[in-house]
């Protein structure tokens, strides 16, 4: 019996260290660097809370908030959402969504760069053939600037992370709705209810955990994503799509002042933490027994 | 006290983040004969021939095993950083004459004055002095430029400018203003400028700038200058062209960066447009616009606090080598394969136009006379390089030009005033320089 748990330890023992050396081992890191006061590589003292101090007063940070409200709670609730839909649709079996099913995840496989820089292109004011074809059809008077716009901007950049990020939740949510027994369905329908209370009160609840779980993992993919709009926007127009990820690179890569990027990391952690512990606590009920089972 | 204190002191006293970090930045060996390169940015024309005279380099130095890796130019600093921390940069840096002084306040790069010998004696005869100059920080060589871009040009459609009634470019700021609006028709814009924040498109703002009596930074005083106005009046030029209708709309110049720019002129919807020296040399223009290039329009009277420049310069390609090397021979070895004539001939016209060579013998090549006479005709004169200074180049440059960067943004959208808003950014932009000299 002693032999089998020193084993069981021993087995555990490289994720443990693997966690250590890649999870918490930098996330502690970043927590001192917080605290202490480095630019340009060198320390000039630890134990200071000056780096937040510097951000409050950093009138760009708070456009950086709100831009990063938009883009982590709007793409998430969009990308869930619009997954969603096109999930249930794959859901039905018929030759179309069998094919889709495999279509759908290329925009998942390509390359980040990749995608910043067709969308960036297709999106452009002068040479985009989105705005082209939105002028040539008589639907806008001239060519918009999606990119150049800091009044679409953040929202240009929402819309392709959803085209981005989506398919991979479709396809989970697909899975999920599949999975919901027949004959709970059936016996909803017998009752009278219809398609859309069939949806809200069987498969729902039924598909609760994904659900939950995918919503999760959306936000944290979101909230990690830097490539899609540092390629396409550079945080700008006039910071107009500046977001966390963005701002910190700049602060670390362009003013080499890593304690307050660090700051900004850790504000970063403690507010996607108290997002997805807000979210699993109000669900609590539904996934937990769920996953329990 | 709260300096009382150290973090690395506190980081060793917890085992488990002195495990990590000991991980974390592990050293990295190289062997003895190898050499490492690491190169950003560079037209795709001079991205091939490096590659080729890299195999001419490893052919006449057999013992040397070069590694050699290509990177976009906007990614620099951050590669060079993150392989400084982990021990892991390359033994050559290629990369920007903007970046000396912050790489050299970082300890990365090493004067070549202290490892090259009497190399450099050779280097000085094949290489213009102003030009080598770009490579001097506090007094000692960091790095051996191939060749300089200079800001600012202005590319012109000729036959938009006989339509317009005009028979040579504008020369003066007004003059600027009124072929703008007289070349300006239905779908085709006047003049067209870059005005996102890639680093390029603010040195292009700044060649203006200078001219105009303008500076980002008093080094002496250590005060951002961004609100003066040589700078000011130089961001109201680009808010008049706009507000005159002579420019695409304004959202659209805050996501063109210079190489759309490039395009649009290239393709003809541009009657002119905004760039360094290099303009559409590199991407070329359809064959029925017919164009040419001329150094960027006066002010007509400075107003700047500092003394008006004809031209800022850099060296885009400056071989550095770093403090981590392991093999400085060898790498000096690669600086002199570079500073020979046949290499620095790349740049001479011949294949590649782009550039403002850097070598001395360059400067005798036919094509680049053919390409480039006006050029060729002031290096012989002794004032091609006159009144040039360097581009910004100082520690926290990247700092201000991002402030200034966002400032000419706001204030092309008409969000801000130019003086708003370059107000605002030297006030941001001061902060940050505090911060980092400390």
């Amino acid at each position: 019996m002693q032999n089998d748990r020193l084993l069981a330890y021993f087995m555990i023992l490289p994720v443990v260290i693997a966690v250590l050396a890649f999870v918490i081992g930098p996330t502690y890191n970043v927590a001192t660097l917080s605290l202490t006061k480095i630019v340009m590589g060198q320390e000039r003292g630890f134990g200071t809370f000056s780096n937040f101090t510097s951000l409050t007063a950093d009138p760009v940070f708070w456009l950086v908030m709100k831009n990063t409200a938009i883009w982590i709670l709007g793409g998430t609730c969009l990308c869930v959402l619009v997954g969603l839909g096109v999930g249930t649709f794959l859901a039905v079996d018929s030759k179309l969504t069998g094919t889709l099913r495999a279509l759908i995840l290329l925009p998942w496989v390509l390359p980040d760069v990749v995608t910043a820089m067709a969308w960036k292109w297709m999106l452009h004011g002068q040479v985009g053939i989105i705005g082209q074809t939105l002028e040539s059809t008589g639907m806008t008077e001239g060519t918009i600037s999606f990119l150049g716009d800091p009044n679409l901007v953040m929202w240009a950049l929402v819309v392709v992370l959803i085209w981005r990020k989506m398919p991979l939740v479709a396809l989970i949510l697909c899975a999920a709705i599949r999975s919901v027994p027949d004959d709970q369905i059936e016996a909803a329908r017998m009752d009278g209810a219809s398609p859309l209370e069939r949806f809200r009160f069987v498969i729902i609840p039924n598909i609760a955990f994904s659900l939950t779980a995918v919503t999760v993992i959306s936000m944290i993919w979101i909230t990690a994503e830097f490539a899609l709009p540092w390629i396409m926007t550079g945080g700008g127009p006039a910071n107009a799509s500046q977001i966390m990820s963005t701002y910190i690179y700049q602060q670390s890569f362009e003013f080499f002042n890593w304690g307050v990027a660090s700051a900004m990391s850790v504000i970063n952690l403690v507010m996607l933490a108290s997002i997805v512990a807000l979210y699993l606590y109000i669900n609590r009920r539904s996934w937990a027994s769920e996953g329990s089972e | 006290m709260i300096n009382a204190i150290n973090r690395r002191r506190f980081l060793g006293t917890t085992a488990v983040a002195g495990a990590v970090t000991l991980a974390t930045v592990g050293g990295a060996y190289a062997q003895s004969g190898e050499l490492s390169v690491w190169k950003f940015g560079g037209t795709p024309n001079e991205v091939e021939q490096w590659a080729g005279r890299n195999d001419a380099f490893s052919e006449a130095n057999p013992d040397v095993e070069l590694n050699y890796s290509y990177f976009n130019g906007q990614i620099r600093r951050q590669k060079i950083l993150a392989g400084f921390q982990t021990r892991r940069l390359a033994d050559v840096i290629v990369a920007f004459g903007q970046d000396i002084p912050e790489f050299v306040g970082f300890g990365m790069v090493q004067p070549l004055d202290d490892i090259a010998g009497d190399r450099i004696d050779g280097w000085k005869e094949r290489i213009v002095p102003e030009v080598l100059e770009s490579g001097m920080e506090d007094g000692k060589l960091y790095g051996l430029p191939t060749y300089v871009d200079m800001a600012s040009f202005l590319a012109v459609n000729l036959d938009a400018l006989e339509e317009a009634g005009f028979d040579r470019p504008p020369a003066t700021w007004d003059e600027l203003r009124k072929y703008a609006k007289a070349m300006t028709k239905p779908g085709r814009p006047g003049i067209a400028f870059p005005a996102t924040t890639a680093p390029v498109d603010i040195n292009i703002f700044e060649g203006i700038a200078y001219a105009n009596g303008g500076r980002i930074f008093d080094d002496e005083t250590g005060k951002v200058t961004l609100n003066d106005p040589g700078i000011v009046d130089a961001l109201q030029l680009y808010v008049d062209l706009i507000a005159d209708g002579s420019t695409p709309a304004a959202t659209s110049l805050t996501e063109t960066f210079f190489r759309d720019t490039a395009q649009l002129f290239g393709q003809g919807r541009s009657a002119m447009w905004i760039g360094l020296s290099w303009l559409n040399t590199p991407w070329g223009v359809n064959e029925d616009v017919r164009w040419t290039g001329v150094p960027f329009p006066r002010p007509d009277e400075a107003t700047g606090s500092f003394p008006p420049v004809n031209a800022i310069m850099d060296p885009t390609a400056i071989l550095m080598v770093s403090a981590r090397s392991d093999n400085p021979e060898a790498a000096i070895e690669y600086l002199d394969f570079w500073s020979q004539n046949e290499q620095l001939e790349i740049w001479g016209g011949q294949p590649e136009i782009a550039r403002i060579p850097a070598g001395v013998a360059a400067w005798d090549n036919a094509e680049l006379e053919a390409v480039w006479p006006n050029w060729v005709k002031a290096y012989n004169e002794g004032t091609l390089f006159e009144g040039a200074a360097p581009m910004p180049r100082f520690i926290g440059v990247s700092a201000i030009e991002s402030a200034l960067g966002t400032a000419i943004q706001e204030a092309v959208l008409g969000q801000k005033t130019p003086q708003e808003a370059l107000d605002d950014a030297t006030k941001a932009a001061q902060t940050q320089i505090d911060l980092i000299r400390g």
